[in-house]
């Protein structure tokens, strides 16, 4: 499975969001529904259910947000507009339309990375746009079981949110099931594996959900 | 070959060969023969031109050496070095250690030394420690190469902490000022540059060794992460095994463009590894000093109760603060005592004394309430593990509190550990409470960070299905 993704990568070693999105989907993590749009490719007529967020989807750039490159909540009547807008600002590069999660509660970063000493490791903590202002973080090894993700999450300040702080509802299990499902896509990647960022992270109404990924390969 | 087989020419060598031994005071060669005149084993000095060193007989050269050698010391410049390593290994000899620094350490030149040198392993099986070392000491047998002041009066009454440094300096000073107030090493390894036996050799021919039950490490680099934290979560099981890394800046080589990547950069990962390989990990040399010496001596709570026992009312309230500080890995709280408990503690004591823990029995109480009160709350089944803040001071008590907490220790399944002060005296209480097998500490935060060094091991010894150390 991981191979024959590897093979369909359309920039070698540089998956975009939607295709890491697929990859994510196929290990039983969910993401939002959306589909892709080629360069210079006819607007397909949406299938979602407005309103929706439209992204540029290029691997070459990293901060979408700071380059004008994600528009939100939006609706029927701007669609078209929208897209064209994004296609002209960015001609070579795939369009990613997705539905608008609705979702409450903090953001988690889920990651990984290759530690010069240790290997392949993994990282969830608090995450959003201040995910590296906070440092609310914490790494294992990969691969790891399902007890020691439940005690990197409970050694978050932000596990409390995960215990029903204030009446907050996420599903602690679940999301510690996704870091060992993701821990166990890091070691399948092997030698490829370099770095992932799935942030943000969050908790929906149909469970967890990766809004963006980010991965790197060897 | 079994760790303990292989480096056993290291630890327990009938026969030593001194390669740099000389008559000249102040001399390494002659500082380290010296000190190996007292070790048991048969010495065999090489110098080129002298006939004997410090009374022995020596030899002019290793190849004149008269019989199978077990261990080598060298003291010797390092340009010298891999010719006489060369001629050690023809000759037999089955390990080595080689003092000298001048090698990797100072660039390509010494680096292609220490090349040379792992050719001369490779080619006859001589086992090197070092180069760049101050060797070992085993208290046990009197084998000492540290030719610096290292407290080894103080320590040669052995104990069951095995300590492996990278950094000489940093191991015999820390044990230095650690045996003022009591330490129990069974050994000291030096690993300078570890060109060939590292840490993790170590960890292994520790775990090997009935006689260690915690393994200290000071390592600013480890080779092979992955089976050196595989070897240690297998031994974790059985003994603990604490690790000071130093060096705890960016560990980005390659251009990081992740979020995670960038909250790596310290060392985060270091604490994440280690903590689910069951590492517990200290950050200066008083800590690692701190937690083996605990770690080693303490039985391992069976929860995280604390009570505190004080006759001063001010240490008590600075202990619950430190106890009840948010420390995810080693959560410690407050015991909560059974009424029947506070009622005894109330009769044993004076009418203005407090039965809530921490329990302040006041400073004019004597010897007598201390240890009633003491033994009351260790049969309380709420409590796991007792401070015991022993003061001096106060005319009601005496030094027989030594002895008094001690029997406490030794026939208490529950870990009892002391804070003193007592101005110019404190180091000298806290070694005659070690004598008696007591742990005790001249601050309260050493005294509760060491406790947490209790809770984490034995939720280490949980998660891990060992047995533990006690």
């Amino acid at each position: 499975m991981i191979e024959s993704w590897l093979k369909n990568i359309k920039h070698e070693g540089k998956p975009d969001e939607w295709e890491v999105k697929n990859l994510l989907k196929s290990i039983g993590i969910q993401v939002p529904k959306g589909f892709v749009i080629n360069p210079k490719e006819e607007i397909s007529p949406s299938q979602l259910t407005f309103p929706v967020v439209v992204k540029v989807c290029d691997s070459t750039i990293l901060h979408k947000t700071e380059v004008g490159g994600v528009v939100l909540n939006v609706f029927e009547e701007t669609y078209s507009e929208a897209v064209l807008s994004m296609q002209a600002k960015f001609p070579q590069s795939r369009i990613l339309v997705e539905e608008m999660s609705s979702y409450s509660g903090i953001e988690f970063i889920l990651g990984g990375l290759v530690d010069p000493t240790f290997g392949q490791a993994i990282m969830i903590g608090a995450g959003g746009i201040l995910t590296e202002l906070y440092k609310d973080v914490t790494f294992r090894l990969v691969p790891l079981e399902k007890e020691e993700a439940l005690r990197m999450l409970r050694e978050l300040t932000v596990s409390a949110v995960l215990q029903g702080y204030r009446g907050s509802q996420m599903d602690m299990e679940e999301l510690a099931e996704i870091i060992v499902s993701i821990g166990d896509l890091i070691k399948k990647l092997g030698p490829h594996f370099s770095q992932l960022d799935i942030n943000p992270l969050v908790y929906t109404k149909q469970g967890w959900t990766a809004l963006d990924g980010m991965l790197v390969l060897n | 070959m079994s760790k303990t087989r292989q480096l056993e020419p290291l630890f327990y060598p009938k026969s030593i060969a001194v390669i740099g031994a000389t008559n000249k005071k102040d001399k390494i060669g002659h500082i380290i023969f010296s000190r190996l005149k007292h070790s048991g084993a048969r010495l065999f000095p090489v110098h080129p031109k002298e006939a004997e060193i410090m009374g022995v007989p020596a030899y002019p050269d290793v190849a004149a050496l008269p019989e199978k050698i077990d261990l080598a010391i060298t003291t010797i410049s390092a340009d010298k070095t891999v010719s006489v390593i060369k001629a050690c290994a023809a000759h037999g000899v089955k390990a080595a250690i080689i003092i000298a620094s001048g090698f990797g350490e100072i660039g390509e030149e010494g680096k292609k030394l220490e090349e040379e040198l792992k050719a001369i392993h490779d080619e006859y099986g001589l086992e090197i420690l070092g180069p760049n070392t101050l060797g070992i000491f085993l208290p046990e047998t009197g084998l000492d190469t540290i030719f610096v002041e290292h407290g080894d009066k103080a320590l040669a009454g052995g104990g069951s902490i095995a300590f492996i440094t990278q950094s000489g300096s940093v191991g015999t000073e820390a044990l230095g000022v650690a045996s003022n107030t009591g330490y129990g090493m069974r050994a000291f390894v030096g690993l300078g540059n570890k060109i060939l036996l590292n840490e993790t050799d170590f960890l292994e021919y520790f775990y090997e060794d009935k006689q260690v039950n915690c393994i200290a490490i000071y390592a600013e680099s480890i080779d092979d992460g992955k089976v050196f934290l595989e070897k240690a979560k297998k031994i974790a099981k059985e003994k603990a095994i604490i690790v000071l890394k130093a060096g705890r800046s960016a560990a980005g080589q390659h251009a990081v463009s992740s979020h995670t990547g960038k909250l790596a950069g310290s060392d985060r990962v270091v604490n994440g590894a280690f903590h689910q390989y069951g590492i517990q990990r200290a950050f200066d040399e008083e800590e690692i000093c701190d937690a083996s010496k605990t770690l080693s001596m303490l039985p391992l709570p069976k929860g995280n109760r604390v009570a505190v026992i004080t006759a001063a009312g001010g240490y008590g309230v600075m202990c619950t603060d430190y106890i009840e500080q948010k420390y995810p890995r080693a959560e410690l709280k407050m015991a909560e005592l059974n009424n029947k408990t506070r009622e005894k503690i109330s009769e044993i004591n004076l009418s203005f004394a407090s039965s809530h823990n921490p329990i302040d029995i006041t400073a004019s109480a004597t010897d007598q309430m201390y240890v009633d009160t003491l033994d009351t709350v260790l049969s309380d089944s709420g409590v796991d593990i007792v401070i015991c803040f022993v003061f001096f001071s106060p005319p009601g008590f005496s030094e027989d509190l030594i002895d008094l907490v001690a029997q406490r220790v030794k026939n208490s399944r529950k870990p009892i550990i002391v804070f003193t002060e007592f101005g110019p005296y404190t180091d000298g209480l806290l070694k005659k409470f070690y004598d008696r097998g007591v742990v005790g500490f001249s601050s309260i935060y050493r005294t509760v960070r060491a406790v947490r060094f209790l809770e984490e091991r034995s939720r280490i010894v949980r998660n891990l299905g060992g047995n533990g150390n006690d």
